[in-house]
């Protein structure tokens, strides 16, 4: 039988040389599940939306139905029968769920938008595909995993024949994943076809009928889910055994971070973080664990001192940290990498080396009596430019002009350019190729060994696992679980914290709490 | 290694050239269409043209003119640059000029006016009066989210009557004139040029393009400003309080805004305050500040060569059948060609547009780079 | 002060807001649909100003509502040019708005000298014609309250009642409608219609066009009814204060009337003070409007400021 789909040699080079596919191919036959897996920055990203009609490919056929397609823009995209559900949605926040899902397709009458017609046919949708969800609240008051459910409706409202997934399990917690799974075997068994872009490989072999592997733009082969195993998929994406190990600690260290009976209240005094007691030791790592948005984010805000500490007390090495600015918190050994770089971490337009000073405008290194010692900014640059072999010009070079990887170096590089005593991590190699990963947990480890006491948050289980000593479960702001690292901890056991199916005693939690 | 430095600086160079070759087209552009409507609505086309391009380098007299207008194109540049290095739109310097002025008119029409004292009173207290006026929008948008273009432009025209009523009432000459007492000697800026209107004011713009310039790039106050204007969100986290150095870059902006309004009533020029004396010139630092990419170093050379356009026109008015409101058009097409190039806020808009789905791309080129 | 009260609540006070209210309220419409795409239109001023001239020139050799239509049209217009250098290539909107301010500002005076052969003042030598009022006189036969709907409804222009449908037409356009959907949809997060095949860039373009016709249609109004005849800057502000009565109106069409109704009475107030109080400061006066919007805009930022905190405090 002819595949359903099928994209033959594309090559995409992006202005500024970066090759992203070339000679890549696919063939998707119908009624699979048919996955694309590889490393971030393999190239899978680039051939969806090649797919979808977002970018245009400089070389290669698109065939659908065994006749020659080429998208210029989404809608032709999505009238030839393929829906796309990214891995950040995109959905109107203040729209509800059915206005969300009619959208650019709307019911009509005369010339007004039918609205009821709308809520029943989003209704009917829901029902047929197993995908549960109120059609009237506002979307922006749904949790994630209801969100993903929206957008799925938002393609098969428009009759998608071929479902693309982008990294759909990335933003759920593990039993959120088999919900998502019943939906995807429901649409299967309904005729449609489903790629599902992922990197998680339990999942992938999980759901999917076969798998084409890619590996640096390149695609590495096509292979029948029963036919490999965890470890040999692995091999095909990273062309080498994987070997992604950590040392643990040796010995914790004092008592660095008390964390006492806190509170962090978002602008509008919701409670974001409720009385949390947590210690961190010199010399360890502790993971936060927790789906997103449910206070690890606002405890390291409030920590770093982007949010106030609402009530109860933080201290480092007996100092506390609540009446002390952003900057002098950072004075006393507090660093901060954030999760978004370019969002927050760097300013784009400014040089390698105004960022790299920015976080010590106080220093009386770089500015003395409000002016600023250019000579010694400039050679500040130079030095961490050279230890962290960031590719630069030079310290005047704009940071916008780098790679990312070359990006996150620089913000490695001035956060832990002097020794931390506290840390503060979150989702330190989202978005960032395997080399610079294991660079960048060097770093977080090479820190820890050297005294300082880390909090690292991150949406990757298996990266938390990897390098925390300890972990902590978040659930609607509160700590519901305690674990001291060890292989026998499993994501699915982190995952029924995670959802607040269970929640551990006092004295269970004692354990690991030190 | 050691190539690259240099590379770098020549990729400084290509883009500074890029940039003076970006706007040079933009004014030949601009020229380009004054011919044309020169063109058509005169009867003596030749002559308008002629004027426009040649006059104001042809006396003396004109020259001073020239150099009068180019002092006051680099002061309102000066305090847009600031404002828009800190992307902030802020559009209150013709406010400010108004309620400076009133202030420098009142310190010379004071018991201070024929001592020496008026001249630097007078500024200062136009400068004031004139950071007053910017500090109120930023306190206004820092506390309360209050957008500052609103809240600015509604200042311009506050000032604006306040200027009229106090001329009407209290100050005018005699009833009926919309014209200030003459200002003793003393409070008037004394002529560097003798039979030229060039007057301190130029030194005050000069003076003011250092101390702008060295503010935003020799000081932690600069560099803090500069990168609330690159990434508000990333200065927060670095501990920059950036609605502080918000507040106070309209502020100082405020400050310039007010300077300008004692150099027009202190100047040769005048000598004396009039209604509506400012001839919508506050305005036109919005195009001197863009087209000089917000550099304090670039402004006045952008204010020579816009400011003699600006002489040109009102020379072609007076000579030619051709109104020297044509200026607007031309200060109009400039300022839509050379930000719609390269226009910085242009890209971050453009990104904000794509925000969401950003993170995929960078994934993408990120590991393809490696 | 009892002579100001009696003014207020006379039937002819109501007219005199009714008048003043209509070019506002047209340009806080325009501003409105601007601002609910994500596209700030801070040239409604330049765009009415030009408006106004067109309306006027155009009226001189037409009748009355082609002129009405040419001031719409040259808005439009410059809608157009707004959308051409904002959208395709991409400069700031801000700066191109204050461009075409400054386009405006000269090119209105420019253009009114050559059409008056010199004067740069006002079009007094043009005889421009007005837009003709509504006369609604046969009201009066209703018995009882005939008289008072006569002295409130009758003599009003064509465009206050335009303006009056045009605040539920655009509502229904924006709440019941599916262009209405895709507009905000655009302006409050535009990676979603994009995905969904919505050509944003066009959505903007054309809600940039409207909000400058519909600036131009104020324009008309004030050149035609309010005034008849342009005068250099006759606009005045009106423009900068529609944005802010955009603001201060929830960004909704019945918060903009009821915000450019209260700025309209305030303007309605430095017209008649003058005639009751000889030594009344009119530039005092003029400023009123003016103060009142940054009042208004400040509480309302204030109040919004605590509204989000209610909302999100409710939710939890």
């Amino acid at each position: 039988m002819a595949p359903l789909l099928q994209a033959i040699s594309i090559g995409k080079t992006y202005p500024g040389g970066v090759v992203a596919n070339d000679g890549v191919n696919l063939s998707v036959s119908a009624g699979e599940v048919h996955a694309v897996v590889g490393e971030n920055g393999a190239g899978k990203s680039t051939l969806m939306k090649i797919l979808f009609g977002i970018e245009r490919p400089d070389a290669g056929t698109l065939l659908l139905d065994g006749k020659p397609v080429s998208f210029t823009n989404p809608r032709e995209a999505i009238e030839a029968g393929i829906g796309m559900v990214f891995q950040h949605f995109s959905l109107v926040p203040s729209f509800s769920v059915y206005e969300n899902v009619v959208l650019g397709a709307e019911p009509r009458n005369g010339i007004g938008f039918d609205r009821e017609k709308a809520i029943a046919e989003v209704r009917a949708l829901s029902e047929k595909f197993r995908l549960h969800v109120d059609p009237l609240p506002a979307v922006g008051s749904l949790p994630v995993g209801q969100q993903q459910r929206v957008e799925i409706l938002k393609a098969l409202y428009r009759d998608a024949r071929i479902l693309i997934l982008d990294e759909p399990t990335a933003v759920l917690a593990p039993q959120e994943v088999e919900e998502l799974f019943v939906a995807v075997r429901a649409l299967v068994a309904q005729g449609r076809t489903v790629i599902f872009i992922a990197h998680k490989l339990p999942e992938v072999l999980e759901i999917s009928d076969r798998i084409t592997v890619m590996r640096a733009g390149k695609t590495v082969g096509e292979v029948g889910s029963s036919e490999v195993t965890e470890q040999s998929l692995a091999t095909m994406m990273v062309g080498r055994d994987v070997a992604l190990r950590v040392d643990r600690a040796v010995t914790a260290g004092e008592l660095a971070c008390e964390i006492k009976a806190l509170w962090v209240r978002s602008d509008a005094g919701q409670p974001l973080v409720q009385d949390l007691n947590l210690h961190v030791h010199a010399g360890e790592i502790v993971g936060l664990v927790g789906v997103e948005g449910n206070g690890q984010a606002a405890l390291l805000d409030a920590i770093s001192g982007a949010q106030p500490i609402a009530q109860g007390v933080a201290y480092l090495n007996g100092t506390s940290l609540g009446p002390l600015s952003t900057l002098e918190r950072r004075a006393i050994g507090v660093a901060n990498i954030p999760e978004d770089r370019i969002a927050q971490g760097l300013a784009g337009g400014a040089s390698v080396a105004e960022n790299l000073v920015a976080t010590k405008l106080a220093d009386r290194r770089y500015v003395r009596l409000g002016l600023l010692d250019l000579k010694a900014i400039k050679s500040n640059a130079i030095a961490l430019i050279e230890r962290y072999s960031v590719r630069v010009g030079g310290p005047a070079q704009a940071v916008s002009t780098l790679s990312g990887g070359n990006m996150q170096k620089i913000v490695v590089a001035r956060e832990l350019s002097e020794q931390p005593k506290l840390l503060l991590v979150s989702q330190p190699t989202r978005g960032v190729d395997l080399g610079a990963t294991q660079f960048i947990w060097k770093s977080l480890t090479d820190a820890r060994d050297a005294g300082a006491a880390v909090l690292l948050s991150s949406a990757d289980l298996s990266e938390l696992l990897a390098l925390s000593d300890r972990l902590v479960v978040f659930y609607r702001g509160r700590l519901v679980a305690a674990f001291l690292n060890s292989a026998a901890l499993t994501p699915e056991t982190l995952g029924s914290y995670m959802l607040g199916l269970a929640t551990q005693t006092e004295d269970e939690m004692k354990v690991a709490l030190r | 290694m050691s190539t690259m430095p240099t590379l770098a600086k020549q990729s400084r160079w290509t883009a500074v050239r890029a940039e003076v070759q970006r706007a040079v087209t933009a004014i030949l552009v601009a020229l380009l269409v004054t011919v044309i409507v020169v063109m058509l609505t005169s009867k003596t086309p030749f002559e308008a043209l002629n004027t426009l391009l040649t006059a104001p380098a042809s006396k003396p007299r004109t020259i001073g003119l020239w150099f009068d207008d180019v002092a006051k194109l680099t002061v309102t540049g000066l305090a847009f640059s600031l404002v828009f290095q800190a992307r902030q739109f802020a559009m209150g310097v013709q406010g400010q000029v108004y309620v400076g002025a009133l202030a420098a008119t009142y310190v010379a029409l004071s018991p201070l006016g024929p001592t020496f004292a008026a001249i630097p009173l007078g500024i200062l207290a136009a400068m004031l009066a004139g950071a007053v006026w910017g500090f109120l929008p930023g306190i206004a948008k820092a506390r309360l989210g209050a957008n500052e273009i609103v809240s600015s432009l509604m200042l311009n025209y506050i000032a604006i009557e306040l200027c009229n009523f106090l001329v009407r009432v209290q100050l005018r000459e005699k009833p009926g004139v919309l014209t200030s007492l003459e200002f003793p000697d003393t409070a008037v800026f004394p002529p560097m040029i003798p039979g030229t209107r060039i007057d301190l004011g130029l030194v005050l713009a000069l003076g003011a393009t250092l101390l702008v310039w060295f503010a935003l790039y020799r000081t932690a106050w600069g560099l803090k400003l500069r990168l609330v204007g690159h990434n508000a969100r990333f200065a927060e986290y670095a501990g920059i309080k950036s609605t502080l150095i918000m507040v106070s870059a309209m502020t100082a902006a405020g400050a310039l805004g007010g300077m300008l309004g004692a150099m027009f009533v202190q100047g040769q020029t005048y000598g004396k305050l009039t209604v509506m004396f400012e001839g919508g010139l506050a305005f036109e630092g919005i195009l001197v500040a863009i087209v000089a990419r917000s550099r304090p170093l670039a402004v006045p050379v952008v204010a020579i060569f816009y400011g003699y356009l600006r002489q040109g026109a009102q020379l072609m008015n007076i000579r030619t059948d051709v109104p020297a409101e044509v200026i607007g058009v031309v200060t109009a097409i400039i300022i839509l060609l050379v930000s719609s190039s390269f226009s910085i806020p242009g890209k971050a808009w453009l990104l904000g547009l794509f925000r969401r789905p950003a993170p995929q791309t960078d994934a993408a080129v990120d590991g393809a780079a490696k | 002060m009892i002579e100001l009260l009696a003014t207020v609540i006379s039937s002819a006070f109501f007219v005199t807001v009714i008048r003043t209210t209509t070019p506002l309220l047209l340009a806080t419409l325009g501003g409105l649909i601007a601002d609910l795409s994500g596209a700030l239109n801070v040239a409604l001023e330049g765009q009415m100003l030009v408006g106004c001239l067109t309306a006027v020139i155009v009226s001189v050799y037409a009748p009355w509502y082609v002129a009405v239509l040419a001031g719409l049209g040259s808005g439009a217009v410059l809608g157009l040019v707004m959308a051409f250098f904002a959208l395709r290539l991409k400069a700031d909107i801000i700066l191109v708005g204050f461009a075409i301010n400054i386009m405006a500002a000269g090119g209105t005076v420019f253009a009114l000298a050559m059409a008056t052969g010199g004067d740069k003042g006002t079009s007094i030598n043009l005889v421009s014609k007005a837009i003709p009022p509504v006369d609604l006189s046969f009201l009066g036969v209703i018995p009882g309250i005939g008289p008072v709907l006569v002295s409130l409804l009758s003599g009003h222009s064509v465009l206050s009642w335009v303006a009056a449908f045009l605040v539920f037409a655009i509502w229904y356009f924006l709440y019941r409608m599916p262009w209405g959907l895709w507009l905000r949809g655009v302006g409050e997060y535009p990676a979603a219609p994009a995905a969904a095949g919505i050509p944003v860039n066009a959505v903007r373009a054309w809600s940039l066009v409207v909000s400058g016709g519909l600036a131009g249609l104020g324009g008309a109004q004030l050149a035609m009814f309010n005034y008849v005849g342009f005068a250099r800057d006759m606009t005045a502000g009106r423009g900068f204060i529609a944005l802010g009565a955009v603001l201060l109106g929830a960004r909704h069409p019945v918060g903009a009337l009821l915000a450019a109704l209260l700025f309209g009475a305030f303007e309605g107030l430095a017209v008649v003070m003058p005639g009751l109080f000889a030594d009344a400061p009119a530039e005092l006066i003029r400023m009123i409007p003016f103060i009142v919007t940054i009042l208004a805009l400040v509480l309302f930022s204030y109040r919004a400021q605590r509204a989000r905190q209610m909302r999100t405090l409710s939710k939890s």
